[in-house]
């Protein structure tokens, strides 16, 4: 199972959620998708994301005001 | 000289600091029913929840560091039961001893601040029932927290001590509800920064009803208090608040003939002297001018009674300083979102008889790709004729008091939105944006302003008119995380193939995430012919209802 980064950093919307939907889009179920993000109200959105798709929130963690998620396909 | 304060908290300690100093020969007594004196009563909702952990640190100075230090004579349980202003005197009763004594003044200053307001219900007496208007109230709702018994608290009234003990409380563990009687809390504010503090509450969980009103407090055997009943819902409650606003405390200056408004405030002039000569009213119990209308208005706050209870001073002999007024900042922290005000919220702006024209502006409160940046949201209230820049608010997890303070000066100053849109102010990335939050709503305002660009309110917005559609041009992943009920989402570089999903003949209402893409859409929209277009103020970022 393959393992993916995306330094999203500086992005504002929609850049986040929408460089995690394309490489989603082309990963395999049970990959992993690490997202490194400093736009707050991300949080919220990629809970609501991967609630809504079915995808897996693995963690989710803040620090120095930057936002970490982990998300698996399916 | 004698110069007796009737009061002692922020005003009248104030007052007799600097009389001691300006003075040296004169006599000075506070007189005060309290306990205590000098006092940070404003945080007494923080004392109660813990992030104060003992009464003394909200204690400036004790009566006894007045009397030896400041050499000022500080009477405390002494209640001033009545002026005689042609004799000069003030009668005052102690209320250990109950012995009444008479004391001459030359000059008289009444810092007798505020009263709560107590509904006219049942049950407001029975046991852990309390308002928070001084350090004895917050001590004893601080034991009855500490003993770790009480599970549910009701707050009534949505006002800012309301609310921060609402915060406080439930940093304590309590459940807490609060009930305004009002349609909206946060008094002052405008409706969309009022709706964003309800939810950002209510994801705390603090239960929020407004319109509603508190009929009775329930009791059980022991008169301990047990629920709230209000017209729509009872409510658990082992402590019930009652914050339901204040009244000026100034019955016996009125009844010594000091003039007062119908709401019980002492009118002032500009040098603070009340209709009775050598008497002065400062702090809570006082008006002050509001300098946007030039009207007396009642604006009981800590920063206020500070600045008057020092300025009247000068004022003593004779008239010197003049107060500017006030400009109705304010500020309050509630969890993790702050909100704050400066100059005419929109409905105090068109009562003033102004052509309104308004911005909800999201952005972050630091260049957005600096980490920790949190977002903000400005509204800007300005008149349409002149540009002038009449209020502003500014809500979000972002640093709020920076651009609050910021707008204040300028509107204090007459600043219209070509002077915001130009000021000079500090960047760089950990501070702000490159053009820095308050530029860019006043950008929008411009914008607005050349109409160039119309909105709607969120709070105006229609959901169910059939002559509008509302049309989300955020991507399709933003808009199944949450989009706002019978909105079409047609994201913005597909609008222009897309287009004949749309009617041009409706109203058109855009919306995306924070408003730039709306506004790009609405411009392409009104190139191709639609009649009616507005985009969504504050997009989605300042939506305060449902989504799906």
């Amino acid at each position: 199972m393959a393992e993916y980064r995306i330094n999203a950093r500086g992005l504002q919307c929609p850049g986040p959620i929408m460089q995690l939907f394309t490489q989603m889009k082309s990963a395999e179920p049970g990959d992993l998708v690490m997202i490194e993000v400093t736009d707050v109200g991300f949080k919220k959105d990629i809970e609501a994301w991967c609630r809504k798709t079915k995808n897996t929130l693995v963690s989710l963690i803040e620090n120095d005001g930057v936002i970490t998620a982990q998300v698996r396909k399916g | 000289m004698r110069l007796i304060i009737l009061g002692g908290v922020a005003a009248g300690t104030k007052a007799a600091a600097r009389a001691r100093r300006e003075y040296p020969d004169a006599e000075v007594m506070i007189l005060t029913q309290d306990d205590y004196v000098a006092y940070a009563g404003c945080g007494l909702p923080y004392y109660v929840g813990g992030i104060i952990s003992e009464a003394q640190e909200l204690i400036v100075r004790t009566p006894d560091e007045f009397k030896h230090e400041n050499g000022i004579d500080v009477r405390t349980r002494c209640q001033a039961t009545a002026i005689d202003p042609s004799a000069r005197e003030v009668r005052a009763r102690d209320l250990d001893t109950g012995i009444e004594q008479t004391y001459g003044y030359d000059k008289l200053i009444l810092a007798t601040g505020a009263l709560p307001v107590l509904p006219a219900i049942d049950g407001i007496h029975l046991k852990r029932v309390a308002t928070v208007r001084g350090l004895t109230d917050a001590k004893k709702i601080r034991v009855l927290v500490d003993s770790g018994k009480l599970r549910h608290a009701v707050v009534v009234g949505g006002g800012f001590i309301g609310l921060e003990m609402a915060e406080n409380l439930a940093h304590r563990g309590l459940q807490v509800s609060v009930v305004e009687m009002r349609d909206a809390i946060l008094p002052g504010f405008d409706p969309e920064i009022a709706a964003l503090a309800k939810k950002a509450l209510e994801e705390h969980g603090v239960g929020i009803y407004t319109g509603e009103t508190v009929q009775r407090v329930l009791g059980n055997a022991s008169g301990e208090a047990t629920g709230v009943v209000t017209t729509e819902r009872t409510l658990d409650a082992d402590l019930v608040i009652l914050s339901a606003g204040i009244k000026p405390n100034t019955a016996i200056a009125a009844a010594a003939g000091v003039e007062t408004d119908a709401r019980g405030m002492i009118l002032v002039d500009e040098y603070l002297r009340t209709n009775l000569p050598d008497i002065f009213a400062v702090g809570d119990c006082a008006s002050v001018r509001h300098q946007m209308t030039d009207l007396d208005v009642y604006s009981p706050m800590g920063s206020t009674a500070n600045k008057t209870g020092r300025l009247v001073v000068a004022n003593l002999i004779e008239p010197r300083e003049t107060f500017a007024g006030v400009l109705g900042t304010t500020i309050v922290r509630l969890f993790d979102v702050s909100a704050a005000r400066t100059g005419l919220s929109e409905e105090e702006a068109r009562a003033a008889g102004h052509d309104v024209e308004t911005v909800l502006v999201p952005t972050p409160d630091r260049a957005h790709y600096y980490p920790g940046n949190k977002p903000i949201i400005t509204k800007l209230i300005a008149d349409r004729a002149t540009h002038r820049i009449l209020g502003a608010q500014v809500f979000g997890e972002g640093v709020v008091d920076k651009p609050i303070d910021t707008l204040a000066m300028g509107i204090a100053l007459g600043m219209t939105a070509e002077q915001l849109s130009g000021m000079d102010l500090a960047y760089t990335p950990p501070f702000a944006s490159a053009l820095n939050s308050s530029i860019v709503a006043a950008n929008v305002l411009l914008n607005k302003l050349d109409g160039k660009l119309r909105g709607v309110s969120p709070c105006a917005l229609e959901l169910d008119n059939p002559n509008q559609q509302l049309l989300d041009v955020r991507t399709e992943p933003e808009y199944l995380i949450a989009a706002i009920p019978n909105s079409i989402n047609i994201p913005l570089p597909e609008l222009r193939e897309r287009i004949d999903e749309l009617d041009p003949e409706k109203s058109t209402v855009v919306v995306c995430k924070v408003g730039r893409r709306a506004y790009g859409a609405a411009l392409l929209l009104r190139r191709l012919g639609f009649r009616d277009v507005k985009i969504l103020d504050g997009g989605m970022t300042a939506w305060p209802y449902e989504t799906v």
